[in-house]
């Protein structure tokens, strides 16, 4: 009894067993292709080009996808924020005009502690409450800056403009000014860059 | 996936060329299948695996890798700790550089015994002994990057013996180092040297090594 063939049908003649399906059982692929009735060796060669294409795969997906997530990496990680960052004196503030502060953190940039700077514009409320608007431009990230006659903020770069309390009026932006979180203590005020 | 086949065959008529290069008789002796010990025919071709290998994870470490004193070793550092599958990408790249000398060596002895060097296969005897310097090359140059004690005293003593070159050495030993002193332009020129300089040079010698085999096919066994 002889084995099942491992090529099933596929095997013709490579097989030196009888297989079901063919029918040039028992003839060997020397003898098929000395009397070159057939190409014996097509099977197999078809045979090991998938093989060599499935390790060629293997390879190449076992090394790509690690890969990929080597370089993607940085990506994936969230940026944190989430610090109450000391701004400035709250009797510094201007009264009827929207007050520019600098502000520092330090951010992890890759295998680096560097020290960013940002801008933000603390506005006092009637109410006595504190708005804080980053200096962002939400069309393409220029620094606004205030325009105190027109009394808007404006962008230099797009002609992106702005209200008071960060409403888009005219231009390209397609939000708001962000708007952060503020606190008081002991006369000091502090922001988060975290919307408020 | 036919179609798109086809669609190029009709204008570049690639097929008879893929066919040419797939279809390549293996003398029996070279065939592992037909003779357990051609094995060591192998090697070569293992050795070309691995250049793959380091050509792959080397252009990815150089995502995040710095060439400079002040970063190199800070750079290594996060790839190896910070970076998804960091560890082992560099650690791949690192065990890969020995393999590959490893490898290469291997197939030297393989060529060597089976008097494959000889007539008429000079030409790529010579390049292979070339291909072998390059790679010694990378594995030289390659070790200062981590830029951590152990490479720069490797290197301090690698070019040292250099310098121990009768009258060239010491000017050889001052060109490698950009310098008297293994620093900030050793780092720079050895990394260049790693990732531009050598590798063109293995890809064309390569190329040569190659052609040169499917020209005079597999020596004959002894």
């Amino acid at each position: 009894m002889p084995a099942p063939c491992i090529f099933n049908r596929r095997c013709l003649a490579l097989c030196r067993h009888k297989c079901k399906n063919t029918t040039l059982s028992m003839v060997t692929a020397e003898e098929a292709l000395r009397a070159d009735k057939v190409d014996a060796y097509a099977p197999r060669r078809e045979f090991m080009a998938k093989g060599i294409k499935a390790v060629i795969a293997l390879f190449g997906l076992g090394l790509g996808i690690p890969l990929a997530i080597f370089s993607i990496s940085p990506a994936r990680k969230k940026h944190k924020t989430g610090e109450w960052i000391p701004v400035a004196e709250l009797s510094a503030l201007n009264d009827h005009r929207p007050t520019k502060i600098t502000y520092a953190y330090l951010r992890k940039d890759g295998w680096m502690q560097v020290e960013t700077r940002r801008m933000a514009f603390i506005i006092k409320n009637a109410a006595g409450g504190l708005t804080v608007l980053s200096n962002r431009c939400t069309h393409l990230g220029c620094g606004v800056d205030w325009d105190a006659t027109a009394n808007q903020f404006k962008c230099p770069c797009h002609g992106g403009i702005f209200d008071l309390s960060g409403k888009v009026l005219e231009g390209p932006p397609p939000k708001a000014l962000l708007n952060f979180q503020a606190k008081v203590e002991d006369g000091k005020v502090f922001i988060m860059e975290a919307q408020a | 996936m036919s179609k798109l086949r086809l669609f190029i065959d009709k204008r570049l008529n690639l097929s008879p060329l893929l066919k040419e290069m797939a279809e390549r008789r293996i003398p029996d002796h070279a065939n592992p299948l037909k003779t357990p010990k051609a094995f060591i025919y192998c090697f070569g071709g293992i050795s070309f695996l691995i250049i793959l290998l380091q050509l792959l994870t080397g252009m990815f470490l150089m995502l995040y890798y710095v060439p400079s004193p002040d970063h190199a070793y800070a750079s290594v550092t996060y790839i190896r700790n910070e970076v998804s599958l960091g560890a082992l990408t560099q650690s791949l790249h690192r065990v890969g550089a020995g393999a590959a000398v490893l490898m290469v060596f291997l197939h030297m002895l393989r060529v060597y015994f089976s008097k494959s060097y000889a007539n008429p296969r000079e030409l790529n005897w010579i390049a292979g002994v070339l291909l072998l310097l390059i790679v010694l090359g990378f594995g030289f140059t390659g070790y200062l990057l981590p830029w951590d004690q152990k490479a720069y005293w490797a290197t301090t003593v690698g070019v040292n013996i250099i310098e121990t070159v009768p009258l060239i050495g010491p000017d050889i030993a001052d060109i490698l180092r950009g310098g008297s002193e293994v620093g900030a332009l050793t780092l720079t020129r050895f990394f260049v040297i790693h990732v531009m300089f050598l590798p063109v040079l293995l890809l064309c010698l390569l190329a040569a090594h190659f052609f040169m085999v499917r020209r005079q096919g597999i020596s004959r066994p002894l």
